[in-house]
């Protein structure tokens, strides 16, 4: 993100050849179709949510009111879910961020088939989410699942192993999806980002005489931070919004137990048509996902200017 | 000497362990689309020894709707990626070589990236109450426009940073020579970037190729669902089709996979938005 | 290159004529049916093949599963969208649909055919449920599947064990004890048989399972003036006795859905539980059961109360913006017909009249008839409200919480008539 955001600054003074005034025409063409687009399916939805938050109907009549968001407060649903969004969210971000670490350092050094790893790691994030979903909901069948079926195999005693039906267990295997799905994500950009640091630090380091760790956390982790903030981030955002592999894995059971935000606000808003109170629990997402990105992004900027 | 070897054999160990824990789900879903019912649930389960039928896939393509799905699937993707790429392509251009406030530049940027940060739920109720007012519902024009709108951010800042790669004197001495400069984006610049451009068409393609939550709500018929809405489908109050699922699941996986493998340089670049270079 | 080119935006170009074609039905011959996804579904997707063949007016099917099929009907309902001609409606979400004027009333088109309302052939407790208000009002829906819930048991492990065929709740309990303890190897392919399976995943699952053992113990979901009580005596009773069936069902069994409970049946590995006739077909299917010519069907136990089961047909009604109500008539009325019941009933789906069930050919074929017949006219539906889905769907959480061990079953049971209340409340 660092070097785009600076990317003007390149080489090439500016155009010697056309004068300003065509620029700004060009600029306003090139650009309007983009900022139209976008407008029209980010900006405009977003103020019609607005306003159906702060409408509630009661007996067949529509008013304005602040109803919903009140209700938010009170609702055990909106602040489990809440919960359940931010744990499955912290938790699976951290195994995702220390596995891809691992598996991008042991595979910095060049070794023999790399690419063949590689392609094979990344075949989980390629995959429709739903066929996620579908592949994890048939292995963690208790019963007939290749999971337990594996186990009894080994002699363990399964019984036990409920995968989607135990309250605890099933929020453990939807974060052990998420996982499998998306560390190969935080192993690319941190490998990436690991091939980005030249040399000369690290032989500076050995010159110095420090030892294995003390490079890795001097050397290697504070010149990996950009692409560390950037996995971060990308991997929030997608955290906090999780509805397509819940949705098919357990549907947000057993019990509510595995009920996400997306999931919550979605069965609000079409399964029991209560538009309005759906778009105030998606303000609260929105709202959420906004301080957090402006967060990370506020510690890229200021690794800019540093 | 020993031990280094020994470093290197557990190193591979572990990274063997790891593939096979990452790709053994795929086969087994590979393995559940050719197997009979029976063996299906057959415990403990049968990971190689089992008669393969085709039978799954003639039911998920020929007896059910899942060949219409494949084609609304390919014909969203592609036209909502075109739409992106063209539309993408002169903005990120814009904001590339044009000259303008540098302020400007950058919040505009900012804010082309932040809408690919809205969670799709935000959003969803009102496009949907949106596209039912337009009377688009259950449309695939619908989800063309939605996509193209999903897939425009992200080529933007694609394309932003190829431009930015090529240096400006390739155009500029194409403009002194007379050209203008839509001209020398078109013949100096496109070219240049054409590897570029075709990795962020794949990841267009992947994108749409994949979007379950809004397919799921603004369509209501066969003759708008695409693929995953329609893998979705099979989990039925009564029994889950699992071999029709499978089968559908590993046809909607095997074009992704193999476009994947094909821009696999431009994967990082890619996947972070272009903030890390592949 | 230009050549190249070209042909991309070409073919784009084509691709996008394509994309655009309106998916409206304007012509007049064809119509939509939004339907179940699974055996009932397929009945009706049959019946809309052949009367294709008949008639020549094609009929376009949408299937989803079963939570999405509301959801799906409800949006376009509510939207006014017209997407579908005809919907299959679970009884429950009927109230919901015909309070908010969403259908079409029935009795005017079928006094352009010269009734006066519904074929007395139709069981009455089925064609109720079409009515709105329940039983008195006018008629918007006529029932196409006869689903009324039976107890499907393994008669070779009761006999095995000299069990009696359950007449009370207590009895299954006893016999699902003895199973669960004594077949510990008895399963096709080896391994424990189950006494009972239930399922008790959050939603119309665990609500659907509960409601028949909630009723027989005297439980109600509303006192006589409408306020909640499910957490009365009875009602804790019954979940109590549900958790003691869970003991003797599968692990897991707290997020079953209707596929895990009869994958068990038919794998052989539990005996006993609640079912809808759909099913039965099922069991002598070699491609899918391994328990051929050993289950056997009979109306539920009772408790404080006879046994009643609930009643679980299929609707098909008109939406009231159809855009071809009497194409879509016709075909209500030949699908309903008792010619086309029958050949629905052959394929396996319990039929909605009296006169299909005590058919000799039907009987013939199917020796549970009898009982499901009983069944169907000595059940009960589940509470007609509009709100039911709202209300299920947080019984469900609550049903499903007391199964996993979450929750006690008084806590589970207070908790879920303080929330039914507030949805009760708001929907005021």
């Amino acid at each position: 993100m660092r070097r785009f955001l600076n990317a003007e600054n390149k080489k090439g003074a500016g155009s010697r050849v056309s004068g300003v005034g065509s620029d700004k025409a060009l600029a306003y063409l090139l650009l309007g179709p983009t900022v139209f687009v976008l407008f029209a399916l980010s900006i405009y939805p977003l103020i019609h949510a607005v306003s159906l938050s702060l409408q509630i109907t009661s007996g067949g009549i529509t008013r304005w009111s602040l109803q919903n968001f009140v209700r938010l407060v009170s609702d055990q649903f909106f602040l489990a879910a809440l919960g359940h969004t931010l744990v499955f969210a912290v938790v699976a971000l951290t195994l995702e961020f220390l596995l891809g670490l691992a598996l991008a350092v042991l595979l910095n050094k060049q070794i023999r088939g790399r690419s063949f790893f590689r392609a094979g790691l990344l075949v989980p994030m390629m995959l429709p989410t739903v066929v996620v979903g579908i592949i994890w909901r048939l292995m963690l069948n208790p019963n007939f699942g290749a999971v337990n079926g594996t186990l009894k195999g080994f002699g363990l005693n399964t019984a036990a192993f409920t995968w989607t039906s135990s309250p605890r267990l099933a929020m453990f295997s939807i974060i052990a999806v998420d996982v499998w799905q998306w560390t190969p994500f935080m192993f690319l950009i941190l490998l990436a980002g690991l091939q980005a640091i030249p040399q000369e630090p690290y032989e500076a380091a050995l010159i110095d005489g420090s030892n294995a760790w003390q490079t890795f956390r001097h050397v290697t982790l504070p010149l990996l931070k950009p692409a560390i903030l950037v996995a971060l981030l990308l991997r929030t955002m997608d955290l906090l919004r999780v509805f397509d592999q819940v949705f098919i894995l357990t549907e947000g059971g057993p019990g509510f137990a595995t009920e996400t935000l997306s999931l919550y606000i979605y069965r609000t808003a079409f399964r029991f048509s209560d538009f309005g109170y759906a778009a105030a629990m998606s303000f609260v997402l929105l709202l959420i996902t906004n301080i957090i990105s402006a967060f990370y992004i506020r510690i890229l900027q200021a690794k800019e200017s540093g | 000497m020993g031990r280094l070897t020994m470093r290197k054999f557990l190193k591979y160990l572990l990274l063997l362990s790891v593939l096979i824990a990452t790709l053994t789900p795929v086969y087994w879903m590979l393995t559940i689309s050719l197997k009979r019912e029976v063996d299906q649930f057959a415990v403990p389960p049968r990971w190689f020894s089992f008669s393969p039928t085709l039978e799954h896939y003639s039911d998920a393509f020929l007896n059910r709707s899942f060949g219409q799905y494949l084609l609304t699937s390919m014909i969203v993707a592609v036209c909502s990626t075109f739409c992106a790429l063209v539309i993408g392509t002169i903005a990120a251009y814009a904001l590339a070589r044009l000259k303008m406030p540098a302020r400007l530049n950058r919040k505009l940027s900012l804010w082309i990236l932040s809408t690919r940060m809205f969670p799709p739920i935000v959003t969803a109720v009102p496009l949907f109450l949106m596209m039912r007012d337009l009377q688009l519902l259950n449309t695939r024009l619908s989800l063309i426009i939605l996509y193209t709108g999903f897939n425009l951010p992200f080529v933007v800042w694609m394309m932003r940073g190829f431009f930015v790669e090529v240096p400006r004197e390739l155009e500029e001495a194409a403009m002194v020579d007379g050209d203008t400069r839509l001209g020398a984006l078109r013949r100096v610049l496109l070219p240049l970037v054409a590897p570029g451009l075709a990795a962020t068409a794949v990841f267009c393609l992947i994108i749409s190729w994949n979007e379950f939550l809004f397919a799921l709500v603004l369509t209501q018929t066969d003759a708008a669902m695409t693929l995953p809405v329609g893998i979705a489908g099979r989990v039925t109050q009564y029994e889950i089709k699992w071999g029709v699922m499978s089968a559908a699941g590993v046809v909607a996986m095997l074009p992704i996979l193999v476009f994947a493998m094909a821009v696999q340089r431009y994967l990082v670049r890619g996947l972070s938005l272009g903030a890390v270079k592949g | 290159m230009r050549i190249q080119a070209g042909i991309v935006i070409a073919s784009i170009a084509i691709l996008f004529t394509v994309a655009c074609q309106s998916n409206t039905n304007s012509n007049a011959k064809q119509l939509t049916l939004a339907v179940n996804s699974g055996v009932e579904g397929d009945a009706l997707k049959q019946a809309a093949k052949d009367y294709e063949a008949q008639t020549g007016v094609h009929i376009n099917i949408a299937e989803f599963p079963y939570a999405n099929l509301f959801e799906k009907e409800l949006i376009d309902l509510t939207a006014r969208a017209g997407a579908y001609d005809l919907i299959m409606l679970d009884d429950p979400w009927f109230p919901k649909f015909a309070s908010q004027q969403l259908l079409t009333e029935l009795s005017p088109l079928l006094q352009t055919k010269g009734q006066s309302g519904p074929d007395e052939d139709f069981v009455p407790t089925s064609i109720a449920l079409g009515r709105e208000p329940y039983q008195t009002g006018a008629l918007y829906a006529l029932p196409y599947v006869g689903n009324s819930q039976l107890l499907f048991y393994r008669k070779d492990l009761f006999a095995k064990y000299s069990l009696k065929e359950p007449a009370i709740w207590e009895e299954a309990l006893a016999a699902a004890k003895t199973i669960s303890e004594l077949e510990t190897n008895g399963a096709p392919g080896g391994g424990k048989v189950y006494g009972y399976v239930m399922r008790a995943a959050q939603g119309n699952a665990a609500v659907a399972d509960f409601m028949p053992i909630f009723w027989a113990f005297g439980g109600e979901m509303f006192d006589p003036v409408g306020r909640p009580a499910v957490n009365s005596y009875e009602g804790i009773a019954a979940l109590k006795f549900m958790l003691e069936l869970g003991k003797y069902s599968p692990p897991g069994y707290a997020s079953f859905n209707a596929d895990e409970v009869g994958a068990h049946l038919l794998q052989g590995t539990a005996a006993m539980s609640i079912n809808w006739p759909a099913w039965i077909s099922a069991f002598d299917d070699p491609s899918r059961s391994k328990v051929i010519s050993k289950m056997e069907f009979t109306t539920l136990p009772g408790a404080k109360n006879p046994g009643r089961a609930e009643i679980g047909n299929w609707l098909i009604a008109i939406p009231r913006d159809a855009r071809n109500k009497e194409a879509a008539f016709e075909f209500l009325l030949w699908a309903t017909s008792a010619e086309q019941m029958k050949r629905s009933a052959l394929r396996g789906n319990p039929p909605t009249r009296k006169s299909l069930f005590t058919d000799p050919e039907l009987v013939k074929k199917f020796p549970a008839y009898p009982a499901q017949l009983r069944s169907l006219e000595s059940s009960r539906p589940r509470p007609r409200t509009p709100l039911w889905n709202e209300i299920e769907n947080v019984f469900g959480i609550y049903l499903s919480k007391a199964n996993s061990g979450e929750l006690s079953p008084e806590e589970a049971m207070n908790q879920a008539n303080t929330e039914i209340a507030k949805i009760l409340e708001r929907g005021k």
